[in-house]
């Protein structure tokens, strides 16, 4: 069944075109990566349907429902989570807080306090944070504040979660560390996936399909191998073979 | 929520009770200096409802203050008093409804001089009835003594107090603390910005309404231009910040400083006290950061361990 469906997508800034008419679909449960060089529109791409960024023409709906045109917050209940790829932690706020506001505030909206600082608990142990729990958000390594990054999202409990670059800047550990997670996540929680990710091994290693974007335009769509062996994807990585 | 609030409420509390007795004990200037610390203990807390939880800065508080002062002069003689200050903060969170929702749209600085000019805005509008209509300031006759306003004053301090706290430690004070950290963010896990700011507006709108219509009730007197004066502006943000004002008990100690620095520079020295006073805004945002109740809060820590 189809829970995001992206149907000629354009978003421009001042004539700059970041996604000409995007198109594709996301099945329930599928994990899909995303590719391309550095303004290939990906980042904007996740403003769009998250709805931080309003798109100018095309349509998105998530599960049989428009919500290109709502804000971000309704988006969200709707059941659609966003991970920052500069990470953006509440700083002044508790780790636990930080993440007790997913619950209240998330597809749960949950009214108790307490409650949700118990769910929040529930959250940081299965993401390894529970020994920061107290710590101020901002006083977390980079690592850290990736997983805080997350764990705040699926606090919302969405049904799709946008993970933006969440190995980035990790160490070669704490980024498999990070992977692991993903999956985990992926196959315990029936989550539906949608990673933008530079560290192409892990992207190949993790995605059911992967959607390859170039200047604002689509230009492959495949299993990791099928996108690989693409020699649209390969003349955008490793420029094109002479004649 | 409670378990957090209980303490410091009950402490808050009970000091709120002992104070009832000061006009009974003490002569009237003592009084006076109570009502003018209440009041200003009033504004602040209401003050840090929007600007200490979301970090919009409201420069304009005063604004507040007038149009709560401006309805009880208007009505005075015609409503009882009971119903003159319920009046005049309702007009003040009507004006909030109002400016707060478009207002709250910018940040930052923009916000700051926003909220600055639609004070003085609405100020030079009032001037200009009031002109239209040829009145040139409006007395108020058989205002009650200052026992009484001193009564008002501590029963509105307390309103503010409790209101201030029981945002702090809510629901909603948390979803204000994290748009105060990352606007963006919060509304992406699901707080709806827009709404929950102008709430929080409006709720720190009504007791600054309620103490001008109190206000001018002590002076007696109605003048656009001195129940608008920015200066009221100032020392909200000032006495806020000077206490630390992301939780409740911050503001009181800036609030007890500045006043007893005000009683001591009046006498003597009156031009002085708002350089002073402009002075240690200027020393605390760059020294203290978290206020006076930050660095005791650290040191208490620091003892701790």
């Amino acid at each position: 069944m189809t829970l995001l469906s992206i149907d000629a997508v354009v978003k421009s800034f001042a004539g700059v075109v970041a996604l000409d008419h995007i198109s594709f679909e996301v099945g329930e449960g599928e994990l899909v990566g995303i590719m391309g060089a550095n303004g290939a529109g990906k980042t904007t791409l996740f403003s769009v349907i998250a709805g931080n960024l309003r798109a100018n023409d095309g349509a998105i709906t998530f599960d049989g429902r428009r919500i290109d045109g709502l804000r971000p917050d309704q988006i969200n209940r709707q059941g659609v989570a966003r991970t920052f790829q500069i990470v953006r932690p509440f700083g002044n706020m508790t780790v636990l807080e930080n993440v007790a506001l997913g619950v209240l505030y998330g597809r749960r909206r949950e009214r108790s306090m307490a409650a949700a600082e118990a769910k929040a608990g529930e959250i940081l142990e299965r993401l390894g944070l529970s020994d920061r729990a107290g710590v101020l958000a901002k006083h977390l390594t980079l690592a850290a504040r990736k997983r805080l990054e997350i764990a705040r999202s699926l606090a919302t409990e969405p049904r799709l979660l946008l993970m933006d670059e969440v190995l980035a800047g990790l160490t070669p550990s704490e980024a498999k560390a990070a992977t692991e997670l993903v999956r985990e996540f992926h196959a315990s929680e029936k989550l539906t996936i949608l990673m933008i990710e530079h560290v192409t091994r892990a992207l190949m290693a993790l995605s059911q399909r992967i959607i390859v974007l170039h200047h604002g335009q689509k230009i492959a769509e495949g299993t990791p191998s099928e996108v690989a062996r693409d020699p649209r994807t390969l003349s955008v990585y490793l420029g094109t073979a002479p004649q | 929520m409670t378990r957090r609030l209980l303490p410091t409420a009950s402490v808050v509390t009970a000091a709120a009770l002992l104070a009832i007795a000061l006009p009974f004990l003490a002569n009237s200037y003592f009084v006076g200096v109570g009502f003018t610390l209440l009041v200003w203990l009033a504004l602040t807390e209401s003050w840090i409802v929007i600007s200490g939880m979301t970090g919009y800065i409201s420069l304009g508080h005063v604004v507040f203050v007038g149009i709560g002062a401006y309805m009880a002069a208007l009505t005075w003689l015609t409503l009882p008093i009971w119903a003159i200050l319920p009046l005049g903060g309702l007009a003040a969170a009507a004006l909030a409804m109002v400016v707060g929702y478009p207002c709250l749209r910018v940040r930052g600085p923009y916000f700051v001089i926003l909220t600055f000019g639609l004070s003085e805005l609405v100020k030079y509008v009032i001037v200009n009835i009031e002109s239209a209509l040829s009145v040139s300031g409006r007395v108020l006759f058989g205002a009650p003594g200052v026992e009484t306003l001193y009564l008002i004053a501590l029963a509105l301090a307390w309103v503010s107090f409790m209101l201030a706290l029981v945002v702090r430690e809510s629901r909603f004070g948390a979803a204000l603390r994290a748009i105060r950290d990352n606007e963006e963010a919060a509304e992406t896990i699901g707080i709806a910005i827009g709404t929950l700011k102008a709430a929080a507006f409006v709720l720190s709108s009504i007791v600054p309404g309620m103490v001008g219509a109190l206000l001018i009730m002590r002076s007696t007197y109605f003048d656009p231009l001195e129940a608008f004066s920015p200066q009221t502006s100032v020392l909200i943000v000032t006495m806020a910040v000077i206490g630390g004002s992301d939780r409740p008990l911050g503001p009181m100690l800036g609030v007890g400083f500045l006043v007893l620095l005000q009683e001591l520079l009046w006498a003597n020295l009156p031009q002085l006290y708002m350089i002073v006073v402009g002075a240690l805004l200027i020393f605390v945002v760059v020294w203290l950061p978290g206020g006076l109740y930050g660095r005791l809060q650290r040191m208490t820590t620091a003892a701790v361990r």
